[in-house]
């Protein structure tokens, strides 16, 4: 069969095969366009929004193109939103947050990677558990716990667990780094172990510098999933002083929903009425500081992500 | 270290191997040890024992066992939870496989050599970037959805003009679905595109070599080669599409907990809910034990 396949090619000439592989081609780049179209289109929703005056709002010729630009709107959702005190706490704490995931994390990886030791099938089937309950099963006793700690309203709640090596998706990080580190060769702990090199040493001069892959996608992914986490926050914090900037937009959108459902405009203090466009610059707000952040580490959190390791469980 | 015993106090200080190595490794555990403790064993204790009982006092938890009580609530009275419930399982059992299929598509489409490889990687994780939070719930709210692959496709108005409403409806439902998936598979697409680049090349050459086709490689090499992959991304799926911002099912026990404060009955909620996740969970690493490639590399 695939002989004949063969023969049937080469009778074709050269100009009919040179079409049938750029025909190939366009089809190929037409599908990954469309796509990147469906992916990139709430973004581009969002962005086109977010410039558009009222009156181009509520017309409904104006899909795409806003018939002037205007900046205003995320001058008022910047103030509206107290951007600049948020982004603060968001900054602080997903730093910190990822901080204690990529340390805590890439430990407990190591040693279940590279050790054997008693209980070690039965404590990483609380990993995969871990991976599997969903925080929203143990949100009471942990709220519990925290007002009787007194960490409520600050940041402890969010922070603290992730140097644990818990907090957002820890389990997974833990897989993450365990997977690697079973693909690495024993010859290097061994040679250091001959040449008197303790196993905290060991690990932190030799086997971490070479785990850069998983480092730099554990640090994207943690990252990127403590900015955009809303349900945390939102139950842990209620003063406005700690809030996060996910939880301010439910604010924003109720804010908005009011007005509508009531047809009452209520102006504020500068008069003006918030409106999509408003809300829609200030979703856009939300998420610039972690943009700017992964299109900065993009091309290296691809490498890492290529070198990590993750087949052959 | 305490010698036991005396008569061998020549070497004192030698350990087992192995149990010197077990405890190093226990060195490595000790803040996940820790963590583990107190923010999942014992909260997991304390929610269970919730949903068993009731409280008498919040000060120090104080409670009192009620049986089955909250459970029958759940099934016999509640009439917001089992519609909610099915639903969520409805969407997630056609979500999940729906989910896989694309990424897997996209990640294949992705991994090969090609111009603007950057920026197709960069678009196909700005969903992810875009949160699977709020900021996602209210642009799906807003009705941005299902206008995407409509107007970019053109044909409903004259292909629902000759195969009637119904037909159209259901059409469209499915391309929302799919809108909706898509926007929720960043991670996934990344996860495939880790399978994708583990595998050798050189079984791709030795398969050209020998005049297979890539329709051929795919089902010989490349699907065999990544289902450890695709049994991790499914059970991620399946919690991820549990615990979405988007899901009614968890607005609905946040409500419980924190609007109606029935601890136990939310508590008794969330674990009716989770048992079904790790249910679906179990049987696809059941499903897919006996196909899932395995490279020796465990030890």
């Amino acid at each position: 069969m695939v002989k004949a396949a063969v023969k049937k090619n080469g009778r074709k000439s050269k100009a009919a095969r040179f079409t049938k592989s750029f025909l190939l081609r366009l089809g190929f780049y037409f599908l990954l366009c469309a796509l990147s179209f469906i992916f990139l289109y709430p973004f581009i929703t969002m962005i086109v929004k977010s410039l558009m005056t009222d009156d181009d709002l509520y017309n409904i010729t104006v899909k795409w193109l806003p018939s002037q630009a205007t900046w205003s709107n995320y001058d008022i959702a910047f103030r509206r939103m107290r951007f600049k005190a948020y982004v603060w706490n968001n900054v602080i704490v997903c730093g910190l947050s990822t901080l204690g995931h990529v340390i805590s994390c890439s430990l407990t990886g190591y040693a279940f990677a590279r050790y054997k030791f008693r209980l070690k099938n039965a404590l990483f089937m609380l990993v995969i558990l871990m991976m599997i309950v969903p925080v929203q099963v143990i949100i009471f006793p942990l709220y519990k716990q925290y007002s009787d700690w007194g960490w409520l309203n600050s940041f402890l709640p969010l922070i603290v667990p992730t140097f644990f090596a818990m907090g957002l998706n820890g389990g997974f990080f833990i897989f993450l780094f365990r997977q690697f580190f079973m693909g690495l060769p024993y010859e290097m702990e061994e040679a250091a172990r001959v040449d008197g090199c303790g196993p905290i040493r060991t690990y932190a001069r030799i086997m971490l510098p070479m785990a850069q892959a998983p480092l730099l996608v554990c640090g994207v992914l943690s990252l990127v999933w403590h900015w955009n986490d809303y349900f945390e926050p939102g139950v842990y914090i209620n003063n406005p002083d700690y809030r996060m900037l996910p939880s301010v937009l439910p604010n924003l959108y109720s804010l908005l929903n009011q007005e509508n459902h009531t047809m009452i405009q209520v102006n504020d203090l500068e008069g003006i009425v918030f409106n999509e466009a408003m809300l829609m610059a200030a979703t856009f707000l939300c998420i610039i500081p972690i943009m700017i952040a992964y299109l900065i580490l993009q091309r290296r959190f691809m490498e890492g992500v290529e070198r990590s390791g993750l087949t052959g469980m | 270290m305490t010698v036991k015993n005396p008569g061998l106090s020549r070497k004192p200080r030698r350990m087992g191997i192995d149990r010197k190595r077990s405890l190093e490794a226990y060195i490595f555990l000790i803040p996940w040890l820790i963590g583990v403790c107190l923010f999942f064993a014992y909260p997991i204790f304390v929610s269970i024992r919730l949903s068993f009982s009731k409280i008498v006092s919040f000060k120090g938890l104080i409670t009192e066992w009620v049986g089955l009580t909250n459970f029958e609530y759940i099934f016999f009275y509640d009439i917001n939870f089992m519609p909610t419930f099915l639903q969520v399982v409805y969407d997630t059992l056609l979500n999940t496989p729906l989910c896989m299929v694309f990424s897997l598509v996209i990640a294949i489409l992705i991994n090969r050599k090609m111009v603007g490889r950057g920026f197709f990687r960069t678009a196909f994780f700005i969903p992810v970037l875009l949160g699977s939070g709020y900021i996602m719930k209210q642009l799906l709210g807003m009705g941005v959805d299902g206008t995407t692959i409509t107007t970019g496709i053109m044909v409903p108005k004259l292909i629902s003009d000759l195969i009637g409403p119904s037909i159209t409806a259901v059409v469209q439902g499915f391309l929302d679905r799919i809108t909706v998936v898509l926007w929720k598979s960043g991670v996934q697409i990344v996860l495939f595109l880790a399978g994708l680049q583990g595998i050798s090349g050189s079984l791709y050459e030795a398969a050209k070599v020998d005049g297979a086709t890539e329709w051929e490689m795919f089902w010989k090499i490349t699907l065999p080669m990544i289902t450890p992959i695709i049994l991790m991304n499914m059970v991620y799926t399946i919690v991820a599409f549990f615990t979405d911002g988007t899901n009614p099912m968890v607005d609905y026990i946040k409500k419980v907990n924190f609007t109606n404060q029935q601890y136990e009955y939310g508590a008794a909620m969330s674990w009716v809910y989770f048992v079904f996740a790790l249910i679906l969970c179990l049987m696809c690493i059941l499903l897919m034990r006996r196909h899932v490639y395995d490279s020796g590399a465990k030890n």
